[in-house]
């Protein structure tokens, strides 16, 4: 790869971190509540504190975290900030840190959704390929139409079902949470069985929801290559079908997949805020969830900066890797 | 080919490790606040009590100084390390001497003498003494970051140590609620007493999370936190079983899970399946589910409706008395009149007299005073549980308003804005019966369960607002000093909590100001009181609708011996989340169960 191409995408990764970071700063602000006085409303509301004077305290507080200053001042400092990865305090689980707080919930999601994303897109895209697969046999095109069906079913739905019947019906799996009660995670076998026994049923209400959509782009994607005649010189050079469904057929289907996959893992939060609330799992959904619903907006920018940083670099790997799948693709 | 097959070699290999490696990462070095313990002692299911909570989303991990707000809550278990001078229990209506041994006024209410337990005792071993409490009352009064800061600038005048066990303050006006008030924890309520010598040495006490390091009087150590559970331990030095307070509690372990955000039907599955002994408030549906799938789960009224007790918190619809339509005592008098309370009671209570027309709970002290011939007379007097669509209909004819072809009261055009701003996962049944009674009686009524609720009741903007009261408890002052005029916010300005209705009346206000520093026991505090109730209901200052339930559900397969309407134990409410919670726990019996 040139330079000035890296230097070129350097840039612009750049720009889209500082696109994303001045809309984000200002969509929160645009809204009338105000996260401290609710913050201190719940908490008279549910005790510990004194209603009396709640204002006072209240302007006490914005004034130490630097709310009372002009807005365009906050977004230079935010700026600032963001500069050096200082996403500040939470307003609403102040004094934890949003660094802290994002630190806790990572390994949460990353656990989980990048796994199911992942399982989902070797799934489907097999399921997907065997369906179009014209030598097939018949039982082996019919296992994708139940999940194509499945498509339609919304996560939170799925993991309704999933809770119900295997969990509280069949008590064949946990009702919910990260690991066992009482539990201290370490690393152990027992500990980790307990783990993965904890993370299937979230795993499979995402992927249920989402090896449909794989399955149905691979075998639409199967079917036009079929005619392909690099397809039918390789069946008249008598390879073998396997050789042929692998290097010829799946090769050659999964490279625009191979591009969804890396949109596909940009929109993977947005099933992590139902699903992770839904099992009780405090990952990166669970937090957003919360932060969003007490207007936390340091807790808000510090997530949708993270992930999208995470999101544009993932990007750009990816663009980066993407000729050593496909040659005919070169990085100039 | 072989950079094709070493890129998906690469993918799945990354998914196969990264659940195992990621899912692991809890278990490396842990950031700030959490508390992960080297090792953890065996304690046996049927010696743990597990309780799910997963109301807020879980607070800042590992935060338990009471005075780092607003991140610090009491509710999540914290309760088992903080203890106050003394608790009330409500059902019973007495004090319960803790740290202090006794906290008596003078004659005129305007000094306060606190004799502490010569055997209270921090976690660390050194003795809880008079500085601690001075200490304690001196940083209310000085930092405004404080919880209960305004009412220590109200009252207090100057707190004195006269030995390690005596603590005196003087106030400012005579304080007869101070001690009640401020002082003695209940429901979620009081101040807990802190130690000096931690407190004083932190540079900025409002920002420092307190951990494992944070000296506490109460009975068990925090030894695990994350953002999955927490864990407390007993511990056998507690001061409490020498003093002769309390027996050393059959709960060795508590574990508090955090739910997040699981539907309260999974939570209600854990809690059939036996994994939770109890969790967080429940609607009434629910809970008799509960108890029909699991017959040792039970409530405060066993396994009949209402299945639970009265909360501190009685729901009115409020309403901005500044804003036109509704700074007509008429109109909201009208509003009022649209309000079935029999129907309420009806539909979701199974009978159950929980529709209220007042704006505190019917606590033993309390429903005294409603039952006073002084308050009955102005009960005759206003009849505020009317229901009289008839009455409505006149007062808005009178008003100037007439139907338009909607069937709305409408004037110049205009229906009045009668859409009540509430909380869905706790006002999800209430609100929409009520939005519908008010439009069947003519009100332009809807429900926003918005996340802009309580903003717009704060704003004062037009509608009405679905909110409890949460200020008396043993008699009627805090709550009818919700609407005392100096705490009337202008249009434009915010209102505080549980001041929406930004309501002005001088002749209000002199009875409250001349009922302030008598006893509540005074008949002149009686009289005064009776009167300024009869003008909340005359002026319809809000529209008192339920009283609030607790329904909690029990699960008495491991532990026995909950709190219940025939059992009161302490005779403190029943939430294992309330200040009082601590007693609940350590109340508990084991039932026998492996």
């Amino acid at each position: 790869m040139r330079p000035r191409l890296l230097i070129k995408r350097l840039l612009f990764l750049v720009l889209v971190i500082w696109a994303a970071s001045t809309i984000v700063f200002f969509i929160p602000r645009l809204s009338s509540r105000n996260a401290l006085r609710e913050r201190f409303a719940e908490l008279a509301r549910t005790g510990g504190f004194s209603s009396t004077d709640m204002e006072k305290i209240i302007a006490s507080m914005q004034k130490q975290f630097g709310l009372d200053q002009p807005l365009l001042q906050q977004y230079w400092q935010y700026l600032n900030n963001l500069v050096h990865l200082d996403f500040g305090v939470s307003l609403y689980k102040y004094p934890a840190t949003v660094t802290e707080l994002i630190a806790q919930a990572l390994p949460w999601s990353i656990s989980l959704l990048l796994v199911t994303t992942i399982l989902s897109f070797v799934i489907g895209n097999l399921l997907g390929a065997i369906a179009a697969w014209p030598r097939s046999p018949r039982w082996m095109r019919g296992i994708a139409t139940p999940f194509v069906l499945l498509t339609g079913v919304p996560p939170v739905i799925m993991g309704v079902l999933l809770l119900f019947f295997i969990g509280f019906r069949l008590k064949l799996l946990p009702l919910g949470g990260s690991y066992s009660v009482g539990l201290i995670p370490d690393w152990s076998w027992p500990f980790f069985l307990d783990l993965m026994a904890h993370q299937i049923l979230p795993a499979l209400a995402l992927i249920f929801g989402s090896v449909g959509g794989w399955v149905l782009s691979m075998r639409g994607m199967g079917i036009t290559i079929q005619g392909e005649d690099y397809v039918n010189f390789a069946e008249h050079k008598g390879l073998t079908p396997g050789r042929i469904f692998r290097d010829y057929y799946l090769r050659n289907t999964l490279l625009p997949q191979v591009t969804g996959l890396a949109l596909a893992l940009g929109t993977v939060v947005t099933s992590a805020i139902i699903v992770e609330g839904l099992f009780a799992l405090p990952g990166i959904g669970s937090l957003i969830n919360v932060a969003i619903r007490a207007n936390d907006f340091p807790t808000i920018y510090g997530i949708v900066i993270f992930i999208t940083i995470a999101v544009a670099v993932l990007m750009a790997i990816l663009e980066f890797v993407y000729p050593l799948i496909d040659p005919r693709v070169k990085n100039e | 080919m072989l950079k094709f097959k070493l890129a998906v070699a690469a993918i799945i290999a990354a998914a196969a490790l990264a659940a195992p490696t990621v899912g692991y990462a809890q278990a490396t070095p842990p950031t700030t606040g959490e508390i992960k313990p080297a090792s953890l002692a065996d304690v046996p299911r049927n010696q743990t009590l597990v309780v799910g909570w997963g109301v807020s989303g879980g607070e800042p991990i590992g935060d338990t100084n009471p005075w780092a707000l607003p991140g610090y809550t009491h509710q999540a278990g914290n309760v088992l390390m903080w203890e106050p001078l003394m608790y009330f229990a409500i059902f019973k209506n007495e004090y319960i001497p803790w740290l202090a041994d006794s906290m008596d006024y003078n004659a005129d209410f305007t000094s306060l003498t606190i004799k502490l337990n010569k055997d209270a005792a921090w976690s660390d071993g050194t003795p809880v003494t008079s500085a601690d409490v001075a200490y304690t009352f001196e940083q209310q009064l000085a930092n405004d970051k404080l919880p209960y800061h305004a009412n220590f600038v109200q009252f207090m005048d100057s707190v004195t140590t006269p030995d390690p066990l005596t603590a005196i303050v003087k106030f400012k006006t005579p304080a007869p609620r101070f001690k009640f008030e401020v002082l003695s924890l209940k429901f979620d309520t009081g101040i807990p007493i802190v130690q000096k010598a931690w407190e004083s040495k932190q540079k900025d006490y409002t920002a420092v999370a307190g951990g494992t390091e944070i000296p506490h009087s109460g009975p068990y150590n925090i030894v695990a936190w994350n953002n999955v559970q927490k864990i407390y331990d007993l511990r056998p030095d507690w001061w409490a079983i020498k003093a002769g307070r309390h027996a050393v509690p059959a709960v060795k372990r508590v574990i508090v899970v955090n739910t997040l955000d699981q539907t309260v039907d999974t939570v209600a599955q854990r809690l059939v399946t036996n994994e939770f002994d109890s969790s967080t408030d429940m609607r009434a549906q629910i809970i008799g589910n509960i108890l029909d799938q699991n017959k040792d789960v039970s409530s405060w009224t066993g396994n009949e409706s209402p299945y639970g007790y009265l909360d501190w918190w009685p729901n009115s619809l409020w309403m901005n008395t500044q804003l036109a339509p509704y700074n007509d005592p008429n109109i909201r008098k009208a509003m009022s009149l649209a309000i079935d309370r029999d129907k309420i009671n009806e539909v979701l209570y199974d009978g159950a007299k929980i529709a209220s027309i007042y704006p505190f709970p019917l606590y033993p002290n309390l429903q005294k005073f409603a039952d006073s011939p002084e308050v009955k007379a102005e009960e005759a007097k206003y009849n505020p549980g009317e229901f009289n669509l008839d009455k409505s209909a006149a007062l808005m004819t009178a008003a100037g308003y007439a139907k338009n072809g909607d069937g709305l009261w409408a004037k110049d055009g205009k229906t009045i804005n009668a859409v009540i701003q509430a909380f869905p996962s706790i006002h999800g049944d209430i609100a929409p019966i009520l939005a519908e009674m008010l439009h069947t009686a003519g009100f332009d009524s809807d429900v926003n369960f918005g996340t802009d609720a309580y903003q717009n009741m704060a704003d004062g903007k037009p509608g009405l607002y679905l909110f409890g009261h949460g200020a008396s408890l043993f008699d009627p002052f805090e709550a009818l000093n919700l609407f005392h005029g100096k705490y009337s916010a202008q249009i434009g300005t915010t209102a505080g909590n549980s001041r929406f209705s930004r309501y002005k009346n001088a002749e209000f206000d002199a009875l409250l100001d001349d009922a302030s520093p008598r006893a509540s026991d005074d008949p002149k505090f009686q009289s005064d009181l009776a009167q300024a109730l009869g003008i909340y209901w005359r002026d319809t200052i809000d529209i008192p609708v339920i009283q609030w339930l607790h329904r909690i559900p029990y699960n008495n397969h491991y532990w026995k011996n909950w709190p219940s309407s025939t059992n009161l134990a302490d005779g403190t409410n029943g939430a294992f989340w309330a200040q009082t919670g601590m007693l609940v726990m350590t109340g508990l019996q084991p039932s026998g169960a492996q």
